[in-house]
């Protein structure tokens, strides 16, 4: 760690590290990457690893789709293989209301040229035969869609940014953001204080409590997910699925495990990381209701993760207007992991030249003063319980 | 020079490990997570010892005061049918 950098990460998860090599590959080399634990210790390293565009609104299907083009050669511009699988990705329609909210959301998919279809409950049986019939009624296939190994995606762009000359900087905690006269002028850590006119607050879970140094209340709560992993099975499950009927997600990783994760109906208002049997239970319930051939199917691990979000559900891109050199990439709300490669060049373009690219425009903090609000309704677990 | 398997789950070997802490997975949760150790189906219970003595050791730290990866339920791998019902179906099957 030096003493003064052009700009300072703060938090050491995908978001951060992609922000950080697209800065370095743009020519901003004195960045620094400030993680107060392991890297990818937080939702980095415990998300679902699903990868898609297939969203309602205009505005993210743009930023999604903008990630999705840049999954497809990640690994060879990273030199690391992030195990981008693209098998596609099924959006499981279970009730007739569904598969009408899916016909609706396929025409603005088709229009901004998302490759989507819609499918019956013959071709999800046939892309997904050991699925239990009596809960398919179609859905949405994203042929180009699918998943990535999350903990590959951290090392790799954690590597391919110090080959840049990023410093990341593990095990270095963030106790104040220095401010004078509205400006940013530095960053106090556990190893030593950092002169530095730009701050990136990217800490994930805890953007609100960083938001707080600098006296900037944001609108975010910590939000809480579990998920279990299986034993390795024989392969029954290609595609990345989703099933927005039972708040829930889930793959078979490459090394055959299934894993998966769901929200409870009833969440209890705990934000800590321990699991709770509640939650596996309900995970459970749902995974072999979905899949029968489950049940022998033996529960090897269960972990928790957090995240924050926003009223909206919609990440904060961009500067706060009260600190001049105080920059968010925050509240992605579980969907950071995948938004990744698009949020770390887009952010990266916004610092560098100082205006927000199109595709997170529409993300700007300001939109929780102006009113000008994202409806997205095909997030996962969106039947929304208040956490915090 | 001859295999000595460390992770039976995963048929990591010495070597493996040795080779993923010189590529900078030097902290227990990353190189868990790089290699796999603690993450097959014995969740550590057959690797432990074996993993973080070598690590111990790799990385010139005394055992003792090693962390050791975080533990998660359940203590053994059960069947999602039992918690999904309730019912210890699998019990004659196996005894446990």
């Amino acid at each position: 760690m030096k003493k003064k950098y052009d700009v300072v990460i703060i938090g050491g998860g995908v978001q951060g590290l992609s922000l950080a090599y697209n800065l370095a590959r743009s020519g901003l080399h004195r960045v620094a990457v400030l993680e107060k634990s392991y890297i990818g210790s937080g939702a980095s390293g415990r998300n679902g690893e699903m990868i898609r565009s297939a969203f309602a609104s205009e505005e993210w299907i743009r930023l999604f789709n903008k990630s999705l083009r840049i999954w497809e050669t990640l690994s060879g511009e990273l030199d690391f293989n992030v195990m981008f699988t693209r098998h596609g990705y099924l959006i499981l329609a279970s009730t007739s209301e569904e598969m009408a909210a899916c016909q609706n959301n396929i025409k603005r998919q088709n229009e901004l040229g998302i490759g989507t279809r819609l499918v019956d409950a013959e071709e999800v049986i046939n892309l997904i035969p050991a699925l239990n019939r009596q809960v398919v009624t179609g859905g949405i296939f994203q042929s180009d869609g699918g998943f990535a190994r999350h903990d590959a995606v951290v090392w790799a762009y954690a590597r391919a940014a110090r080959r840049l000359k990023v410093d990341i900087c593990p095990f270095t905690e963030v106790i104040d953001i220095v401010v004078k006269s509205g400006k940013v002028l530095g960053v106090k850590t556990t190893q030593g204080d950092i002169e530095t006119r730009t701050v990136v607050n990217a800490a994930g879970a805890y953007a609100r409590r960083v938001a707080g140094m600098v006296g900037v209340e944001l609108p975010l709560e910590i939000y809480r997910l579990e998920m279990i992993v299986t034993e390795p099975l024989k392969p029954f499950l290609r595609v990345a699925l989703s099933s927005p009927h039972m708040m829930g997600y889930m793959h078979q990783t490459t090394r055959g495990e299934f894993a998966g994760g769901a929200k409870p109906e009833n969440l209890s208002p705990y934000t800590g990381l321990k699991s709770t049997l509640v939650a596996a239970q309900d995970m459970a319930r749902k995974f072999v209701l979905l899949f029968p051939g489950l049940y022998g199917a033996r529960l090897m691990r269960q972990w928790a993760g957090v995240v924050s979000k926003t009223p909206d559900r919609g990440p904060l891109l961009g500067a706060v207007e009260e600190v001049e050199g105080y920059i968010l990439s925050a509240g992605w709300g579980g969907y950071g992991f995948m938004g990744s490669p698009a949020g770390g060049k887009l952010m990266a373009e916004l610092i560098i030249n100082g205006e927000a690219p199109a595709e997170i425009r529409p993300f700007s903090p300001k939109r929780f003063k102006t009113g000008e609000l994202i409806t997205e309704s095909t997030i996962i677990g969106l039947a929304e319980i208040n956490v915090q | 020079m001859s295999k000595k398997i460390v992770c039976y789950c995963q048929d990591l070997t010495e070597v493996d490990l040795i080779r993923a802490i010189e590529e900078g997975y030097d902290h227990i949760e990353t190189l868990k997570r790089f290699t796999g150790a603690f993450m097959g189906p014995c969740q550590g219970k057959m690797c432990a010892a074996n993993v973080l003595k070598l690590f111990a050791h790799k990385t010139g730290q005394s055992i003792e005061n090693l962390r050791v990866p975080t533990m998660r339920p359940p203590v053994e791998p059960i069947p999602l049918g039992w918690l999904a019902t309730g019912i210890d179906r699998g019990k004659d099957e196996e005894e446990i």
